[in-house]
């Protein structure tokens, strides 16, 4: 056992009379490096209290958890990931020349990307707050990753992805890119990011990765055998829906749309299964629960999901 | 022979292809020696993890579909293989 699990699970257990009340801790984060192997979890480089790391990619992955456990614990009233205060595990240097990050159900793992497309994952926070958006679905909601259902699971790990960032950067709806992985891509590709949430096809377009193929809405909703059944192309329908509900809501999209999303995914009463009807539905619900029916936010939320030909 | 190479998935969801034609490939028996030891019985077993890649690899005819944690053993020497070859193609 890590030092940092070993340190969490002694403070649980000096607490053990409080088990059952909800105590929001600080993030408990350590920081792994996997020396560019595939074996995991790497070497311990930082954990909690320590100086910041001479590696850049450390200090990000590090600083990126604690704005993602900030927004769940300070505004959704979660206490980390699985709303026990689990720790926080990352590691960075996964594989040689590896293009992606991912969620492996205990920690968050960062490649350093091929240099010739890729750079370093950890370089986007939007990026970082997704991967960890992944174990909160896997607590709640539970999403199973494959057609509708995983297209859900991937956008919502994209929401939350996209509202650490406006959060941490004080943006607006108005205000925000809701580019998903800015700053991944060298400068050798014509693109902003892996995704637009506003706009989604459009985040790149570029002589060797080609067009990006998002599909905006139901009718070009695309069916794939690839990619768990299209997973990260399908999720820019639900996307978009949340980028309308935002907007036209204004304000903070963390505390507005955000929470509905929250409460629709923590709220226990979406299938595993749940496909884009059922989880409009269920949005528009707790919109109406939080809100009032025929709130602003409930009416938002309606209408966007008409608009990208979700009916409900 | 034809060997073709489909990933898709990740966080960046894109889809990147490598074929090799074996006959045209320096050493072909070192090739017809690797696809012999392919374990076409293996099974895609684990749940699909967020955002980890899926491999679709196809020899001639045959296909089979697998997540990165499963691309072990000769499936991961081919792919290796074939993405170094492809992209490589002067070096073979």
């Amino acid at each position: 056992m890590d030092e940092s699990i070993r340190r969490h699970r002694t403070v649980a257990g000096e607490h053990g009379a409080q088990r059952g009340a909800h105590r929001l801790e600080p993030p408990a984060r350590s920081i792994f490096d996997a020396g560019r192997t595939e074996t995991l979890p790497g070497a311990l480089v930082r954990s909690e209290g320590d100086e910041p790391s001479p590696d850049i990619a450390v200090n990000e992955a590090f600083d990126g958890f604690g704005h993602t456990h900030a927004l769940f614990r300070e505004v959704y009233d979660r206490a980390s990931i699985d709303d026990d205060n689990l720790p926080l595990l990352g590691t960075v240097h996964f594989g040689r020349d590896y293009d992606n990050a991912f969620w492996d159900g205990e920690r968050m793992v960062f490649g350093d990307g091929d240099g010739m497309v890729f750079g370093r994952f950890t370089a986007s926070l939007s990026v970082i707050a997704h991967e960890l958006a992944h174990g909160v679905t896997q607590y709640t909601a539970n999403l199973v990753y494959r057609g509708q259902s995983g297209a859900l699971n991937e956008s919502i790990s994209d929401v939350f992805g996209a509202l650490v960032e406006q959060r941490v950067l004080g943006h607006t709806p108005q205000d925000a890119s809701w580019i998903i992985g800015a700053g991944l891509f060298t400068d050798q590709v014509e693109g902003l990011g892996l995704r637009s949430m506003k706009a989604p096809g459009t985040a790149y377009d570029d002589d060797v990765l080609g067009k990006d193929p998002q599909p905006a809405s139901m009718e070009d909703y695309i069916d794939t055998v690839l990619d768990n059944g299209g997973v990260h192309l399908n999720s820019g329908i639900p996307n978009r829906a949340f980028y309308l509900a935002a907007t036209a809501i204004g304000g903070e999209a963390w505390s507005s749309a955000g929470q509905v999303w929250y409460d629709t995914i923590s709220g226990g009463t979406i299938p595993a299964s749940c496909d884009f009807v059922g989880f409009a539905r269920a949005t528009a619900s707790k919109a109406a629960d939080r809100f009032g029916a025929d709130s602003i936010e409930h009416r938002a939320v309606a209408e966007a999901w008409a608009t990208v030909g979700v009916g409900m | 022979m034809k060997i073709t190479v489909t990933r898709s998935g990740g966080i960046a969801g894109l889809t990147r292809e490598w074929v090799v034609r074996v006959e045209e490939q320096g050493d072909p028996d070192s090739w017809f020696r690797l696809v012999e030891q392919l374990p076409w019985n293996e099974r895609y077993r684990s749940a699909p993890g967020p955002d980890r890649f899926v491999y679709r690899i196809g020899v001639s005819r045959r296909h089979i579909t697998l997540p990165e944690q499963q691309l072990t053993g000769p499936w991961r020497q081919l792919v290796d293989r074939v993405r170094d070859a492809a992209e490589q193609p002067e070096k073979e």
